[in-house]
């Protein structure tokens, strides 16, 4: 029985301390993203427009590593015996992603564009059991300066 | 080409359905199949134990009984009298060894294989021989049910789920643990409380009355045997001491059975 309240104790602790720090979270990249509209980002591998001399050019990137809380995990597992979206991951991958490009930005916020953005993500924890999971997303991309 | 900055309207990546809903939907889902399955393979449990023979069972289970090769003490041939003037009066169908063991915990088995096994502790506290004698015959009954293969089928059959399906040590074992026990405790008070009927039936056989039959509970319900915790007589194999005796009684009466 003990081992029961301290599952779920875990679990709820999971739920309430995860859900405020995400939602934190998400309010700190919204604002963030707002702060950085005015900087162009694309995939293309040449720049947007002509840019007859730039002052300078450089490789930028930007990585961030973020963890499920218990109960995102727990749901997960859950979900393995059924199939289907593992929606309580998708929170995660999400926030990763767009945390590394806001501090790839953050790198290089003169720049006039950033051009070539590749993302990259892995898992931390991989095949290790009984750990919580946790994954790290790397963004990298080139800065131009006029 | 122009570059016209703005943010997307909305997050397609991420689903707006609230968690919790799909943890209880994905919780609720596993209990059910969980439970399904347990009362499925119990039924089949039951069914297998029908086939298993008296002869059948001692040769899967002698050796459950033949550890102790000593010969009996004399309380030991004092409680095998017992067991065999109540035999007479329930029919298990081949005979029934009755062994003491040493121990500080008041209780007894059914063992497969065709043996009672008493704990000292209970032969301590259980003064009177109607007393001991329900103790004896509620153990026989066990044996006329077949609960003893009951009981041991289900526990390989739990035992091998949870193993196979969430590996020995996991959270969600420890999460789905509860249900398992939970049903297997609804079942084994059903049990219980069958073995108790065949029990008072055979007291009343012997010695034409049901006196001193609950006196093994009575010293269970008492206070310092109560370690209520919560939530744990639902997942009590046997049913509480004070509804035992009250049902012992309700039963005493409707069948007429005399006191004393």
């Amino acid at each position: 029985m003990i081992d029961l309240y301290i599952l779920l104790g875990l679990i709820v602790i999971g739920y309430v301390v995860g859900q405020y720090l995400e939602q934190r979270h998400y309010r700190s990249i919204k604002q963030r993203e707002r702060d950085f509209i005015g900087l162009a980002t694309t995939t293309s591998k040449r720049p947007i427009g002509k840019i007859p001399d730039p002052s300078r050019v450089e490789l930028v990137e930007g990585a961030c590593v973020i963890s499920v809380d218990y109960f995102k995990r727990f749901v997960a597992r859950l979900r393995m015996f059924f199939g289907g979206n593992v929606r309580s991951y998708e929170t995660l991958v999400d926030r990763a992603r767009r945390e590394a490009v806001l501090r790839l930005k953050a790198k290089c916020s003169n720049a006039d564009q950033v051009i070539n953005l590749r993302i990259e993500t892995s898992s931390i924890t991989k095949g290790r059991r009984n750990q919580v999971g946790s994954i790290e997303v790397h963004a990298y991309a080139t800065a131009i300066y006029i | 080409m122009k570059y016209s900055p703005g943010l997307p309207e909305k997050n397609c990546n991420v689903s707006t359905e609230h968690p919790l809903k799909e943890f209880f939907v994905l919780l609720i889902g596993a209990i059910s199949i969980l439970l399904a399955v347990l009362l499925l393979l119990g039924l089949f449990v039951d069914l297998a134990v029908q086939y298993i023979d008296p002869k059948l069972e001692s040769e899967l289970f002698g050796s459950f009984t033949s550890d102790d090769e000593s010969s009996p003490n004399e309380q030991e041939q004092e409680l095998q009298s017992l067991l065999d003037r109540l035999g007479e009066c329930i029919d298990v169908g081949y005979p029934v060894v009755v062994r003491i063991n040493e121990s500080d915990q008041m209780n007894a088995f059914a063992m497969p294989g065709g043996s009672i096994v008493v704990l000292s502790a209970l032969l301590d506290k259980v003064k009177t021989e109607n007393g001991l004698a329900f103790v004896l015959a509620h153990e026989l009954g066990h044996f006329k049910n077949r609960d003893h293969l009951r009981g041991l089928g289900r526990s390989i059959v739990l035992l091998t789920i949870s193993v196979l399906l969430t590996g020995a040590n996991s959270d969600i074992s420890a999460l789905l643990t509860p249900v398992y026990n939970a049903e297997a405790a609804q079942y084994s008070q059903d049990r219980e409380s069958n073995a108790d009927a065949i029990a008072l039936h055979a007291l009343n056989c012997h010695y034409g009355h049901v006196g001193g039959a609950a006196e093994f509970f009575e010293i269970i319900a008492a206070p310092e045997y109560d370690l209520d915790w919560s939530l744990t007589h639902y997942f009590s194999s046997h049913p509480e001491a004070q509804k035992r005796i009250n049902d012992l009684d309700t039963l005493a009466r409707s069948q007429g059975y005399a006191v004393q």
